[in-house]
């Protein structure tokens, strides 16, 4: 059915195209579909194509599986897209069809892939550093007595919230190690509520002096707040992480979520079409060039990163307006 | 013990190297063997054995079913639907719903199998991309967070708080779980059309000229195991208080996995509700088990694929010295 659909549109795109001369068209892979932050991503990606006339759209695969990736990009490279964009769930395994797709004379503009070497550009609405340690910070503020702290992350091979989990374990190492110490490894988990949950039961068991979680990945800090909710230790363990604040509103108020940063997800849909279009109409991105929703922007030619930060931080004023807007 | 050993080799092995997994787990931390650890190992689980039973009548029948995880998810999308239409609802329509969509979806499978002579895999490998399709397609993949009252509010049928404050408390999913096990148990071990269940899976035509009705088993199977399918996505969804379309997605191999683990022959005839608990158990308190260690969770997938394989093996391999050796096995 979607198949049929998406033919439709291609057949509605080749006329319109024959119009008005040659639409620049944008496919952009996201790591899973049917989840609120991607879902507002879409949101973000649509809104900005109409603006500027292009055509766009986002593919989220069933799962989170970088060779789901792979087979949607190279779909999108036989479809002879314009602009690829891509939140990769594995840097690696996407290098081989990234490269295949600029030889193809597609550009590539990735989010959330800071290694990436395939790439025109990746950018970012948060520094790796400065999105873990503000975590990191705000968790070292609201533990009161000494105690151990959990990592999640997305999974781990997920390159940039194993940064974060980095920048965030090292800060707490370096100017808060008398309040808090890490308890085991990082867990993968926090693409999944239901793993979340269940791992921060068997962490919240195994430790009793659990103070918090620092929780990267857009499920962990809901899965963890449950199992907080469960164990009744609201206020006294703190979960911290970027989290979709409709889906963590309730747990914020009720004191289960103690707080976190985040970049509005629509923003960076909307910065994928403006960097795409940009890009197709050969328009140079340098030291100082200002681009919509990153600012004025200091790109590094070499590692092909344009890294900004644009936090958000979500607490209980700003939630309310944050769900409210769909996120 | 020696007939135990004969009858149910599988399962008695599997006891035995879960067992002795929990003796090393209450000796090497001070954290497994409490009242905390274990209720929420039972509440974790709860809609894993739910879906395991259900899945284990398939099973016995010969068939395989992997639509199941997903056909729960659809039944999570719909049976919310419904509850806004009717403004509500409570617990009783609930599991009248989720039941009744459940046995719709199951019997969908039955009557492919059925009509068209296919085997099961095939058909519900089918059904599987079908009912997910659908799903993702309809819901174009929105969460739903607004949910009855009734429907996420934590219902308790244990709690306790233990001296030092912490709590420990059993869910409605562990009750709803016993009953179903339960069910399922009365069904396969206690009726006539239970028996015929395990004699239709170990040898169809001999069967089928016996007089046992063949596509009653087949409605009976896939309807118990799409029953168990809506009941335990039910459950799930008061666990974890939303509908997200894929948040099931991918669990039916793991449910699999651990009931074939618990001594269920893929071939039919042969699987008991025993061993079904037991495959699941070992499963979960395995990943329990390396959670409470602090083991690296980059060691995770490993340690637990090893442990399933010696699970296994070392049930083939006492097998084999049964006879001369016997007291060896049973002494840990």
């Amino acid at each position: 059915m979607k198949k049929l659909l998406n033919a439709a549109a291609a057949v509605a795109l080749v006329v319109s195209a024959s119009a008005a001369n040659a639409e620049t068209s944008m496919g952009i892979v996201v790591k899973i579909g049917g989840i609120p932050w991607f879902n507002a991503m879409e949101e973000g990606i649509k809104e900005r194509a109409a603006e500027l006339g292009v055509s766009a759209e986002m593919i989220g695969p069933t799962s989170a599986d970088p060779a789901l990736q792979v087979r949607a990009i190279e779909d999108l490279i036989a479809k002879g897209v314009d602009v690829i964009g891509v939140v990769p769930n594995d840097e690696a395994a996407l290098e081989p069809v990234l490269k295949k797709a600029m030889e193809a004379g597609i550009k590539v503009v990735a989010h959330e892939g800071p290694g990436l070497n395939n790439v025109d550009w990746n950018f970012e609405l948060a520094s790796a550093d400065g999105f873990g340690e503000a975590h990191a910070k705000l968790l070292c503020e609201k533990t009161k007595e000494p105690g151990t702290f959990a990592v999640y992350v997305g999974s781990l091979t997920v390159p940039l919230h194993n940064a974060w989990a980095d920048a965030g374990i090292k800060w707490i190492a370096e100017n808060c190690s008398d309040k808090l110490k890490p308890v085991g490894d990082r867990y993968g988990v926090a693409e999944s509520v239901d793993d979340s949950r269940s791992t921060a039961l068997d962490l919240i068991a195994a430790n009793s002096d659990l103070r918090g979680f620092l929780a990267f990945g857009s499920q962990g800090p809901i899965g963890a707040g449950r199992a907080i909710e469960e164990r009744r230790l609201g206020g006294k363990v703190h979960v911290m992480g970027p989290f979709s604040p409709g889906q963590g509103q309730k747990l914020l108020k009720n004191d289960v979520i103690s707080g976190g940063f985040m970049w509005n997800p629509a923003e960076a849909g909307r910065v994928f079409v403006t960097m795409g279009n940009m890009l197709v109409e050969g328009q140079e991105i340098a030291s100082g060039t200002k681009i919509e929703g990153l600012g004025v922007v200091e790109p590094d030619a070499a590692t092909r990163n344009i890294i900004t930060d644009n936090l958000l931080e979500i607490n209980k004023s700003t939630v309310d307006d944050l769900a409210a807007k769909g996120l | 013990m020696r007939d135990v050993f004969r009858t149910y080799p599988v399962e008695a092995r599997l006891s035995v190297v879960l067992l002795s997994v929990i003796a090393v787990l209450s000796v090497m931390t001070d954290t497994f063997l409490t009242l905390g650890n274990i209720t929420s190992l039972l509440n974790n689980n709860a809609v894993n054995l739910i879906w395991a039973v259900g899945l284990l009548v398939v099973l016995i029948t010969g068939g395989i079913d992997i639509s199941f995880a997903v056909a729960a998810s659809v039944v999570q999308y719909v049976a919310a639907q419904i509850f806004m239409a009717v403004g509500g609802g409570n617990w009783a329509i609930g599991f009248a719903i989720a039941a009744g969509l459940g046995i719709g979806l199951g019997l969908i499978n039955a009557l492919l199998i059925h009509g068209f002579r296919v085997i099961s895999i095939v058909i519900t490998i089918a059904t599987f991309n079908a009912f997910f399709g659908l799903l993702m397609f309809f819901t174009r993949g929105r969460n739903i967070y607004d949910l009855p009252d009734w429907w996420t509010n934590r219902v308790f049928i244990f709690e306790r708080q233990a001296a030092d404050g912490t709590w420990s408390e059993l869910n409605l999913s562990v009750a709803v779980m016993v009953a179903c096990v339960l069910a399922t148990w009365i069904l396969i071990r206690l009726t006539t059309l239970g028996r015929q269940l395990y004699a239709f899976g170990d040898n169809p035509e001999g069967a089928r000229r016996a007089g046992v009705n063949i596509w009653q088993m087949q409605v009976v199977a896939f309807g118990w195991c799409g029953m168990m399918a809506g009941i335990g996505g039910l459950m799930q969804v008061n666990i974890a208080q939303e509908v997200v379309p894929n948040a099931l997605y991918g669990r039916e191999l793991d449910v699999l996995a651990a009931v074939v683990l618990g001594g269920a022959r893929l071939g039919g005839g042969r699987g008991t509700i025993f061993g079904c608990i037991l495959g699941v158990m070992f499963v979960a308190i395995t990943q329990n088990g390396l959670n409470l260690l602090g083991i690296s969770p980059f060691a995770f997938q490993m340690i637990i694929g090893a442990a399933i394989l010696v699970a296994i093996s070392s049930s083939n391999l006492s097998f084999r010295l049964r006879g001369r050796a016997e007291p060896v096995e049973v002494a840990p």
